[in-house]
């Protein structure tokens, strides 16, 4: 606990001075998440020469292979390292804003929040007259959550309150996206629920991301920086504050910046479980406790999970393809379990 | 309630070694059709004052041909209550649709015709037969067969053997070996479909459907109303690119999803759009 204090006493000195190993496990992330994007994009479904369709692609010639190379392959790529950044560094702002080693947008609802806002304007045909409406209406739902849980938060609910308190969100919100899914006149809609709650990447163009840039862009913006305040966050709402800390702007960066990224990644790939919960905590050996620091670090590691998760997906030889939530699941839950026992173990 | 149930079970019991003596030498006059395909047939095939009930897919003009026919019918979700409740004198059902309830009628020795799945033109026919005859007007399923044949004969197949992949909602395409197969064989194009990685539901990854160069990529006709991933998949980039080279064709899904003679309208459709001079590579 003694290196947030340093830091904290002298903020203004801070700037220059970031860790050798904490510059080096970023580099290293950053290599890691241009790696497997390059492999995301090599690797797919039909054989598929790479190289050449590149060159055709550069060329200007629409072939074939140029054009799922640009409208599938680079889509899909771009999309999981986008979505796992937003998730893998919303969870880090989340768990360092509430105090809590548990917060994560999935567990705490905001990603079923966001779904079910996104299948509102979709399955409502707001999305289909107005393409931008589809990430807005994510942006909304997961907005509103994040808006309740911080209330809830201001109001000094435990750690498991909170919590207990997203998981009831999330499973309202799930109900509410089936209700929705099943009031829908399309007979394929209610069969789509799996998409939303468990999230895939399979078959998103490059209008997709064109919609999702550019909003969490700005979410990324806003949360990180709220680093330094984040620092100071853990001495202490009062300490904080008697540091100069604008609390209400610190949330407010924090509840939009998180609304903005995780709603309208959810938008275009469904709810993916676990990234934001699992990599803070396998950052903070490598960097540190400071949540600040945490920040840029989680948001490349969850990139780095939600590719390799979906490199993982198309290797399995499961048609239909299994869904991304489900292997992050698959490292997540586990994880979450061993957290919440250890939790226990230290009260005791 | 209990009683009462009790009492029409015994009752259909009582009535049905009467109906089913009687079915054989005169035309069944209650009959409920539990399959979208079994509707299609019946209502085109029986008297209106001989069906008691069709499913409530047969009212859907997205998914059947006879819409505008069952409209005044009445719809049942085939569920074992509603149709015991009709007293029907002969149920037709699909072969792999609501097999409880075809369970549990058998277990009452309800007449049930069950009808398979046809995977070619000669297995259409006779299914056309079948119901007919079961319907007891097997000259009517002999006009139909007669006017299949017709419409069949009347398309000139395909000049050049195209390279033809069906898509539709959700990617699914047509799997070699089935009725849709056989179609799109009748056209004199070949099915990309063999060639290309798809599992045993015939779910196609976009990508293969894009690299498999189809000469014609047969998709589902819009359908009209709210939107479904499933159906937003078929306008995805790629598809708009291949359209705009001329290479698809829409055709409803609704004249491929059953056996009758509304499968010539594919042939048609599908040998037109191949005949068709294009700017095809």
């Amino acid at each position: 606990m003694n290196a947030p204090v340093r830091t904290i006493a002298s903020p203004a000195a801070r700037p220059l001075g970031m860790p050798r190993a904490r510059r080096a496990v970023i580099a290293v992330l950053a290599l890691a998440v241009l790696a497997l994007t390059l492999v995301s994009v090599a690797i797919g479904y039909a054989p598929f020469d790479v190289p050449a369709a590149f060159a055709d692609l550069v060329a200007g010639r629409t072939t074939l292979p140029a054009m799922v190379l640009w409208e599938l392959r680079v889509p899909r790529a771009l999309l999981g390292s986008l979505v796992g950044f937003s998730l893998g560094l919303t969870g880090a702002a989340m768990q360092g804003y509430l105090r809590n080693p548990l917060a994560d947008p999935g567990i705490l609802g905001i990603s079923s929040a966001a779904a079910l806002g996104a299948v509102i304007v979709f399955y409502g045909g707001l999305a289909a007259s107005l393409s931008l409406a589809l990430p807005l209406g994510g942006i909304a739902g997961a907005g509103m959550a994040a808006l309740l849980l911080n209330a809830l938060a201001a109001r000094g609910s435990s750690t498991l309150g909170l919590i207990l308190a997203g998981v009831g969100l999330s499973s309202l919100a799930g109900a509410l996206t089936a209700l929705a899914l099943n009031l829908s006149p399309n007979p394929y809609a209610a069969l789509e629920i799996v998409f939303w709650l468990m999230g895939s990447l399979s078959d998103r163009s490059l209008d997709h991301v064109v919609l999702c840039l550019p909003l969490m862009l700005v979410g990324w913006g806003l949360m990180l920086s709220t680093g330094s305040a984040l620092d100071a966050l853990t001495l202490g709402e009062d300490t904080a504050a008697s540091l100069g800390v604008g609390l209400v702007s610190v949330r407010l960066r924090l509840v939009t910046g998180a609304a903005l990224a995780v709603g309208s990644g959810v938008a275009v790939s469904g709810a993916i479980g676990f990234v934001g919960l699992v990599v803070p905590h396998l950052m903070r050996p490598l960097v540190g406790a400071r949540p600040g620091a945490g920040l840029l670090p989680s948001g490349l590691a969850g990139a780095v999970l939600v590719l390799a998760a979906d490199i993982g997906v198309r290797l399995l030889a499961t048609r239909p393809e299994l869904k991304l939530g489900v292997v992050t699941a698959l490292v997540g839950a586990p994880f979450l379990i061993v957290l919440l026992l250890r939790n226990r173990g230290r009260r005791a | 309630m209990r009683l009462r149930a009790i009492l029409a079970f015994w009752a259909i019991l009582a009535a049905m070694p009467a109906a089913c003596a009687a079915g054989s030498a005169e035309a069944p006059v209650r009959v409920v059709s539990m399959n979208l395909c079994a509707d299609e047939l019946v209502l085109r095939l029986a008297d209106r004052d001989q069906v008691l009930a069709v499913t409530y897919l047969a009212r859907d003009p997205r998914g059947s041909t006879v819409a505008s026919e069952a409209a005044g019918v009445p719809v049942t979700r085939g569920l074992t209550e509603e149709i015991v409740a009709l007293k029907p004198d002969l149920v037709i059902a699909g072969a792999f649709t609501t097999r409880a309830t075809v369970g549990m009628l058998k277990r009452v020795s309800s007449p049930v015709l069950e009808l398979g799945v046809p995977a070619d033109l000669d297995g259409v026919r006779a299914q056309i037969r079948q119901v007919a005859g079961a319907l007891g007007h097997p000259e009517r399923g002999e006009a139909m067969v007669a006017d299949l044949d017709a419409r069949l004969a009347s398309v000139t197949p395909a000049t050049k053997p195209l390279r033809a992949l069906v898509m539709r909602p959700n990617a699914f395409t047509v799997a070699p070996g089935g009725l849709g197969d056989a179609l799109i064989r009748a056209a004199g194009l070949v099915n990309v479909a063999a060639e290309i990685g798809r599992d045993r539901f015939g779910q196609v990854p976009l990508e293969a459907a894009a690299l498999a160069n189809a000469d014609l990529i047969v998709v589902d006709e819009a359908a009209p109303g709210l939107p479904s991933l499933a159906d937003t998949l078929l306008h995805h980039p790629v598809f708009r690119a291949l359209a705009r080279e001329g290479r698809t064709v829409a055709i409803p899904n609704r004249f491929w999803t059953c056996p009758g003679p509304q499968v010539a309208e594919v042939v048609a459709r599908l040998a037109a759009a191949a005949n068709e001079p294009g700017p095809r590579p």
